[in-house]
C-alpha cells in the first residue's frame, strides 16, 4: 500500500493559529486505522508534488499572505486540476480567501486569488471573533472559533458549507459560512476545525484514499472525547 | 488662572477618587485591580501622564514583550531593592492603562507626588503605544514577541508596526532590545545614529530541545521577506540568524549570556565571558532572557557595577504564579502559568522533559483574560510529552478540549474534571504527602487555583498552631 500524501501548503507563513491541529487530526485518524500517511510541507517557490492525495492551506499574517498570493499564481492551475479530478482540499481562513477570485487587503490592496472558489473577500474594520456553530446538510453541526476581519461573498454559483447558527461566518450579513466545491472545502472555522469535527475529517480522508486509487474501508473510531469537546464548546458563550 | 485651578482640582479629585475606590475594593473585595485607575481616568483624562511625569528623578522604565514581563519587572525591582534605590512598580500584573494609574495613585500623595526615584512599569503589548506616548519613558525594554491570544492582540506584524511608529516619535527614549528575536531586533535596525539602542542575547545553548516546536513566526527578514538563515535556533524564532540578500542580521549584543548550564531547577551562565557566574533559582532559557533583559536595563538606566546586579538576580525568586512553589496539603505544587504556545513549549522544555513522573495537571479556561480561542493548544509541542510517565489530569472550562488535544498527542487515560473544587480533591486522591505536582493553568485558572491552594495551606497552618 502506498502511503497517503497530505500536502501542507506554506506551513511557515500560513499556520498562524491552530492550523497544525488539522494536519494532526488527518494524520492521526489515518494512523489509528492503520493507514500509512506522510505530511509534506510545501513552501513558496516549490511546486506541489504530483502524487499529492490531499491539500491543506491555513491562515497567515497579512504580510505573509502577500508573498503567498504571488506564489499561488504559479500553483493555481495545478490546484484547480487537482480538485477537478476529485482531490480533497481544506482551506481555512486566509487560505480560503486566497483560493477565491481575489482578496482586497486594507493594507496591501488587491491580492489575486486562484479562482478555485467562487468567492471574493475584502478586509473590513469589523473583527468577527468568537465561537461559531454552523449547520451543514452534509456534515450536521459544525463547531469552531472564528477570528477574521475579511468579509467574503459568493459570486456566481456556489454551495455554502452551511448555515450559521451562532457567530458570523462569511460576513456579518447573510448567515452563511464557507464553501464546498467538488471535494474542496473553504471555511473560516478554526478551533482547530478538524479535531472537533471528525465527520469532516473522515470525509476528507475517504476522498484522499479514493484519490490515491486505493480501496480501503474506513474503520469506525471512538469519538467519545471528540463529542465531549463539542458538547462543552457548545456551552461556552 | 481659573482654568489652571480647575485643572489642578481635577487631578486632585481623580487621585482622591482612585484612593477611595481602592479602599472600597479592599473592604468589600469587589472590583478589579484596575477599577480605581479607570475611575481616576474618567475624572482626569491626562491623569497617568501627570502622575508619572512629575516624578522619578532617576528614570522611568517600561517593560514589555509577550512572555516574561512580570518576571523581568520583578528582577529589575529586586536589583533596585538590593541597592537601596526606591521605586514604584505595578506589582500585581495590572499592565493596562487602568492598572498603571491605580498603582501610581496608591503610591502617591494627594498632590500626585511619590518619593520613589525610579518608576518601573510592566505594560501589555497592546497598550505600549498609548501608554508610552503619555508617559515618555526613559527606557523601553522589549523582551520578545511571540504569537499570543490572537483574539486580543491581533497579528505580530501589526504589533511590531505600532511599535515602530511609536519609536519614531519618542526622541529621548533609549531602547533595550532582544537581539535573538528577529522582529524585536528589527525595531532598532538602522536607528543607532538617531537614538541609543542596547541589545542583549544568548551566545549558545546546548540543553534539551523540542522535536515539535511549531511556534517560530518571525523567521523572515522583516525588510526583504526572505527566509532568515539560522546558525542556531534555541526555541521558537529565537537564536542566531542572518538575512540572505539584505543587510539585516542579528545585531551584536552589548550584553551576552554564555556557557549556560542547567541542572535540576537552577541555571548558571556568565555575562560577556566574565568570570562572575549568574546562578538563577528559576530555570529555563526564557529566564536567562528575562535576567539579561533586567541586567541590560539596569546597566543603561543606572550603570551599577556587575556584582551589585548579579547578586540580586541570582537571588531572584519566581513571580506570582510563574514557577511558583506552593504547599497543598503536604504536596509540593509547582505552579506554571501558560498563556500561549511558546510559553507552554518552554514549560515542557524546561520542566516536563526531565521531571517526567509527577502528576501533571492542565487547567484551561477560555475567559477573556485567557483568550477566548483555545486553538493555540494545537500549536503547542504536546507530542514531546510522549515519554512522560506521570498521571495527567485536565480541568477548567475547556478541560474536554485539552483532553482531546492530549489524545491526538498520544496520551491515553487522561482524567478530566472541569469543576475546580472537584479537581483539587481528585489531585489529593491521586497523590500522597510529599508528592510533587505540576499545575499548568491559564491566567484566570491560575488566579483561582492559586487562591484555593494558598487558602487551604493557611487553614492547615491555623489548625496546627
Amino acid at each position: 500500500m502506498r502511503p497517503i500524501k497530505i500536502v501542507h501548503l506554506y506551513p511557515e507563513r500560513m499556520s498562524i493559529y491552530g492550523d497544525y491541529g488539522n494536519i494532526i487530526a488527518l494524520s492521526k485518524r489515518m494512523e489509528w486505522r492503520g493507514i500509512k500517511n506522510i505530511v509534506e510541507n510545501i513552501e513558496a517557490g516549490v511546486s506541489i508534488p504530483k502524487d499529492a492525495d490531499l491539500l491543506f492551506i491555513g491562515g497567515g499574517q497579512d504580510k505573509g499572505q502577500v508573498i503567498v498570493a504571488e506564489d499561488l499564481a504559479s500553483k493555481a492551475k495545478q490546484i484547480k486540476d487537482f480538485v477537478e479530478a476529485g482531490g480533497p482540499l481544506l482551506a481555512v481562513c486566509g487560505g480560503y480567501q486566497l483560493l477565491g477570485e481575489y482578496f482586497i487587503s486594507s493594507e496591501y490592496g488587491q491580492l489575486q486569488g486562484t479562482g478555485l472558489f467562487n468567492v471574493v473577500s475584502k478586509g473590513t474594520s469589523t473583527r468577527m471573533i468568537g465561537n461559531i456553530v454552523v449547520h451543514s446538510e452534509k456534515f450536521g453541526e459544525l463547531i469552531g472559533f472564528e477570528n477574521h476581519s475579511g468579509s467574503t461573498e459568493y459570486i456566481g454559483k456556489a454551495q455554502p458549507l452551511g448555515v450559521v447558527k451562532r457567530g458570523y461566518g462569511n460576513n456579518p450579513d447573510d448567515k452563511l459560512e464557507g464553501i464546498i466545491y467538488r471535494n474542496a472545502i473553504g471555511t473560516y472555522m478554526h478551533g482547530s476545525f478538524l479535531p472537533k469535527n471528525p465527520r469532516v475529517c473522515d470525509w476528507l480522508i475517504a476522498k484522499a484514499i479514493a484519490k490515491s486509487s486505493q480501496s480501503i474501508q474506513l474503520k469506525t473510531l471512538s469519538n467519545t472525547l471528540e463529542n465531549r469537546a463539542r458538547a462543552s464548546a457548545l456551552k461556552r458563550p | 488662572m481659573l482654568s489652571d485651578t480647575i485643572e489642578l482640582m481635577r487631578s486632585l479629585l481623580a487621585i482622591l477618587a482612585a484612593k477611595t475606590a481602592f479602599r472600597i475594593n479592599r473592604l468589600t473585595g469587589t472590583g478589579g485591580t484596575s477599577l480605581p485607575g479607570v475611575i481616576a481616568q474618567k475624572i482626569d483624562r491626562d491623569i497617568l501622564q501627570k502622575l508619572v511625569n512629575n516624578n522619578f528623578p532617576r528614570g522611568i522604565i517600561v517593560v514589555t514583550g509577550t512572555n516574561g514581563k512580570t518576571t523581568t519587572t520583578k528582577m529589575i525591582a529586586d536589583i533596585l531593592e538590593a541597592n537601596a534605590v526606591s521605586y514604584v512598580h505595578n506589582r500585581t500584573g495590572s499592565n493596562m492603562e487602568g492598572g498603571l494609574i491605580a498603582s501610581m495613585a496608591m503610591e502617591s500623595n494627594i498632590a500626585g507626588k511619590v518619593s520613589a526615584e525610579v518608576g518601573i512599569f510592566e505594560v501589555d503589548e497592546a497598550f505600549v503605544p498609548k501608554i508610552c506616548r503619555a508617559i515618555k519613558p526613559d527606557i523601553l525594554l522589549v523582551n520578545n514577541l511571540f504569537r499570543d491570544q490572537l483574539d486580543r492582540y491581533g497579528e505580530l506584524d501589526r504589533i511590531a508596526k505600532n511599535f515602530r511608529d511609536l519609536i519614531e516619535e519618542l526622541d529621548s527614549t533609549q531602547l533595550v532590545l532582544n537581539a535573538d528575536d528577529p522582529l524585536v531586533a528589527s525595531l532598532g535596525y538602522e536607528l543607532e545614529n538617531k537614538k541609543k539602542v542596547t541589545y542583549f542575547g544568548i551566545g549558545d545553548y546546548i540543553g534539551p530541545k523540542l522535536a515539535h516546536d511549531r511556534t517560530a513566526d518571525s523567521i523572515f527578514d522583516p525588510f526583504t521577506q526572505e527566509k532568515l538563515y539560522y546558525t542556531q535556533q534555541y526555541f521558537s524564532h529565537m537564536g542566531k540568524y542572518r538575512g540572505k540578500s539584505g543587510a539585516f542580521r542579528r545585531p551584536k549584543p552589548d550584553y551576552q549570556a554564555n556557557n549556560l548550564k542547567q541542572s535540576g531547577l537552577t541555571i548558571e551562565f556568565n555575562i560577556n565571558n566574565s568570570n562572575q557566574l549568574v546562578k538563577l533559582n528559576i530555570p529555563g532559557i526564557f529566564n536567562v532572557y528575562n535576567s539579561m533583559a533586567a541586567y541590560s536595563t539596569i546597566k543603561v538606566a543606572l550603570n551599577f557595577e556587575d556584582d551589585l546586579i548579579i547578586k540580586a538576580i541570582s537571588g531572584a525568586s519566581a513571580a506570582f504564579g510563574r514557577s511558583e512553589v506552593l504547599n497543598y496539603n503536604g504536596r509540593e505544587v509547582l505552579l506554571l502559568l501558560i498563556k500561549n504556545p511558546t510559553g507552554l513549549n518552554q514549560v515542557i522544555q524546561t520542566y516536563l522533559l526531565s521531571e517526567n513522573d509527577r502528576l501533571l495537571v492542565f487547567i484551561i479556561n477560555d475567559n477573556y483574560a485567557d483568550g477566548r480561542d483555545i486553538s493555540w493548544l494545537w500549536d503547542s509541542a504536546l507530542e514531546d510529552l510522549s515519554k512522560y510517565k506521570g498521571k495527567i489530569m485536565v480541568g477548567g472550562s475547556r478541560a474536554d478540549d485539552m483532553a482531546l488535544r492530549l489524545k491526538y498527542a498520544g496520551k491515553k487515560d487522561v482524567l478530566s474534571e472541569p469543576n475546580e473544587e472537584l479537581l483539587l480533591k481528585l489531585i489529593l486522591k491521586h497523590t500522597t504527602k510529599r508528592s510533587k505536582i505540576f499545575i499548568l493553568p491559564t491566567y484566570t485558572a491560575m488566579l483561582s487555583v492559586r487562591g484555593k491552594i494558598v487558602a487551604s495551606d493557611e487553614v492547615l497552618k491555623e489548625y496546627w498552631q
